[in-house]
Order: structure tokens, then sequence, then C-alpha cells
């Protein structure tokens, strides 16, 4: 009969795709789909799975169509629950896609749903993600603007506000029903909003929450996840060693989990610590570690920014040959991912290493030439001049993203 | 295309490490979205469930 070949059908699809095999469980789907059925719950749970499959395989398109499937469906069988976690699902992948007026209004509809229904586990996930979807509005808005750093525009404010406030209110239903797991999720997210927010000792309080809860579940990535966090938000509270420490636990994770681009993140973030802390040396090595990942990877920006940050710690040392093999390098690689401000800043570096060691370097950039001219002016000539100013901009882009106070 | 890992803002991306963030520390790391599920055997279990009920309370009735 047609019927139990679509349920079938749609039943291996549950099948791998709890195995983990999602790519196969789209196809049983979709055959269920061509089959057809008359049951228009059967077809609804196969539209949500069909739209959760999709999702995670990070095909957002094809995920908004089907969750939008299983919403009218819902609708017009006019069963609320279901319509309930529609909207949900509808209103997270609009917001990966970056709707947020819309995935707000789907949201909501999930979250008044689930109070009519008082359905406090519905609930408590429709508010977790009308959390993410003001959090994720915040960043992007914040990183899209062109505002001076230090300050936070309005609407980035707002938007992270709310999304704290829909945290908070998670947490206290997440915590009534003992619900461990969403705990530590809203924690963490809580926790990288007030991160953006400016708020880096609440942001500390709550990543040290989700990592107490990491630790009860044995969850490791979840363990990583808060130490990098942990690691960024001291850097922001000025306590370099206290960060050093969170990340040096990150690589230690990273490595366990042999997840060779975190331990990559981790490496340059060492790095970069070890630069705040003076240490060129350590520096180095971990800017190196970073280095061979980024090859290995095949990711030019990464091996880019390695060889950038390769360049200031070797001047810093006063290993100049090191220096310029680093700075050209850079330049090469600026040159060929077609990174203007990368190549413009390779420039400079170059030119300075010139200078500090005496050689004339001809350039063909007049820009910088001139900026050269400008500097000079400013300087009274002395090589010396753009490293402080280097300097002060390094700090300047130690702020998070486009977000105010050091503490 | 707009996504939201980026689509919109003209960065470059690294797939080591996030753009935006020289000498910076770290990316910020997010937890998982959490999505509804919806499953045709929850469905048919209950719906067999239900007929089970059915048939047990009604064969007890004629008895």
């Amino acid at each position: 009969r047609m019927e139990a070949s679509c349920l079938e059908l749609a039943l291996e699809g549950e099948r791998l795709c709890k195995a983990g095999d999602c790519r196969a469980g789209v196809s049983f789907f979709e055959a269920a789909v061509q089959v057809g059925t008359e049951d228009l719950r059967t077809l609804s749970a196969i539209y949500s799975q069909l739209g959760n499959a999709y999702f995670y395989l990070h095909e957002y398109a094809k995920a908004l169509e089907y969750h939008h499937h299983d919403l009218t469906l819902a609708r017009t069988i006019g069963d609320l629950l279901g319509e309930a976690k529609a909207s949900g699902n509808l209103g997270n992948t609009l917001k990966v896609l970056g709707n947020f007026e819309e995935a707000i209004v789907c949201c909501q509809r999930h979250l008044d749903i689930s109070r009519e229904l008082n359905d406090k586990v519905g609930e408590a996930r429709a508010l977790y993600n009308l959390g993410n979807v003001y959090h994720s509005k915040g960043k992007n808005v914040a990183s899209a603007g062109t505002h001076d750093p230090g300050e936070l525009p309005d609407d980035v404010k707002n938007a992270l506000q709310k999304a704290a406030k829909y945290y908070e209110e998670n947490l206290t239903i997440v915590t009534e029903l003992g619900d461990r797991a969403a705990q530590g999720r809203a924690f963490g997210n809580l926790g990288n909003t007030h991160y953006l927010l400016g708020n880096f000792r609440s942001a500390v309080l709550a990543h040290e929450q989700r990592l107490l809860i990491a630790k009860e579940f044995g969850d490791k990535s979840a363990e990583r996840r808060a130490y990098s966090n942990l690691g960024n938000a001291y850097i922001f509270l000025g306590e370099f060693e206290t960060a050093a420490e969170y990340y040096r636990r990150t690589l230690q994770l990273a490595r366990q989990l042999k997840d060779r681009a975190v331990e990559a993140q981790a490496c340059y973030s060492l790095g970069n610590t070890y630069t705040l802390l003076q240490d060129y040396e350590k520096a180095i090595d971990y800017h190196l570690k970073h280095l061979v990942i980024a090859q290995e990877l095949h990711d030019k920006i990464g091996e880019g920014r390695a060889c950038w940050s390769l360049g200031n710690a070797y001047t810093a040392l006063g290993n100049h040959d090191q220096a310029i093999h680093f700075a050209e390098r850079h330049l090469e690689i600026s040159r060929e991912v077609g990174d203007r401000s990368g190549e413009l800043t390779a420039r400079l570096n170059l030119s300075d290493l010139q200078m500090v060691l005496g050689l004339s370097y001809s350039t063909n950039n007049s820009m910088m030439a001139e900026s050269h001219a400008v500097e000079n002016s400013l300087n009274g000539g002395r090589p010396r001049g753009r490293r402080y100013s280097m300097e002060n901009m390094e700090l300047m882009k130690l702020t998070p993203e486009k977000v105010p106070n050091w503490n | 295309s707009q996504t939201l890992a980026g689509g919109q803002t003209a960065e470059l991306q690294s797939k080591v490490v996030p753009s935006k963030q020289i000498l910076h520390s770290g990316n910020m790391e997010m937890e998982p979205e959490t999505m509804e599920t919806k499953s045709v055997t929850d469905y048919f279990s209950k719906l067999h469930m239900g007929s089970l009920v059915y048939s047990c309370t009604s064969k007890r009735k004629n008895k």
C-alpha cells in the first residue's frame, strides 16, 4: 500500500538522522514526500524533520522551505503544539539567514502558544531562541556599523540587553524544571552577551556556571567553549595570566578532541596573550604553531594573520631578519587574498623595518609615501615613531568588536 | 546571499581565526541552537498505544 510505503521511508529517514547521517536521512524523507500520504500529521512530522536535517546540513534555504510547509500544515489541521514547534524552527532558521525581524515574530509565536498551552518546557525553549535571535541581531548590527570603538550604538545595546533579559527568563524556568543542560546553554550565551555589552565580570560569572555544568555532564566540547570564553573575558579585564591559563586549558582540550581548527585558534589566542604579557619568545612559539595548522588547513587568511603576528613579535625581540621574512610573507598573502588593508599594513611594517636596518626602501605605493611624510613631520622623522602608534592601534583593537569600556 | 556567518560584511573569513580580531584574544563561542522535534515514530506509537488501550478497554467492556 502507498501509505505504508511513505511511512516506511519516513521511519528509515528518522532512523538515519538519529544515527547522525542527515544526508541519507534527507533522501528517505524526500522519497517519503514523493510517495505522499493523506495523513497530514505524518506529513507535518516529515516536513519538520526535513527542515531540521537541512538546518544541520547548513542548507538554510531548504530548511526554511520545509519549516514553512510544516507551519502551514500545522495551522491547517489546527495542531497548536505543532504550530508552536514549527514557528520556533522557522524562527531559528530565519535568524541564521539574518532575517531578524521575522525571526522575532516566529519565536514570539512559539512563546505565546507555549504560554497558552501552559507548556513550561516549550516556553523556556522559546525564550532561549528569542535570546539567541536578539544576540545575533545585536552582533550583526555591531559588526556592520562604522562607529567608533568604545561606543555601542543604541540599537546594538538594546538588542543585547533584550537577549540578556530573555536568557535570564529562560534560566528562571529551567532552574525550576531542574534542567541542567538547558541551564548550561543559557549561561554560556548569557556570558557571551555580557561580554559584548562590556560587562566582563558578569561574563566571567556566567561562564563559570557554564563550566561547572559542562563538567557535571562530562561534556568536553562545552568545557572547552567555557575555557575559551573565560580566556576572552579575562583579556578584557586586563588579567592576562589568568587568560593564558584558560587558553592553555582550551588548547589541551582541543588536542584531546582532535579539532585542528580550534587548536589553531587556541594557539593564536595564546600567542596574542603572551604578546600582551610581553613574553615574545612564547608568543612566537604559539604563533608558529598556529601558522603550521593554518597552512595544513589551507587557510590563507589565517596564515596571513600568523605572519603579521610573527613579524610583530620578531620586531619586538629585535630579530629583524625574521621580522622582514614574515612581513614579506604577510604582504604576499595579503595580495593573494586581495586584503587591501593587510597589504598596506605589511608595506608599512616592511618600510619600518627597512628604516630600522638603515636600508633604503623603494616603494611604488604613494599612499605609504604620504603617510610617511606626515609621520616624519610629526615624529621628527624618528623611525620608532610608528611603532608606538601601532601599539596604540593594537590596544584599540583589543576592545571586542566595537564594544565600550575595558572593564 | 545574507548569512549570519559574515555574508553581509565583506570581511575576509579565516577558517582558523575569525576576522576582525587582529591581536584580539579569541573568538566568542556560542552554545548550540535547540530545534523542536516531531517524529513519525512518536505519532504512530501514540496511535498504536491508543488503539491498544482502546481494544483492551473494549475487550474488558465486552466481558
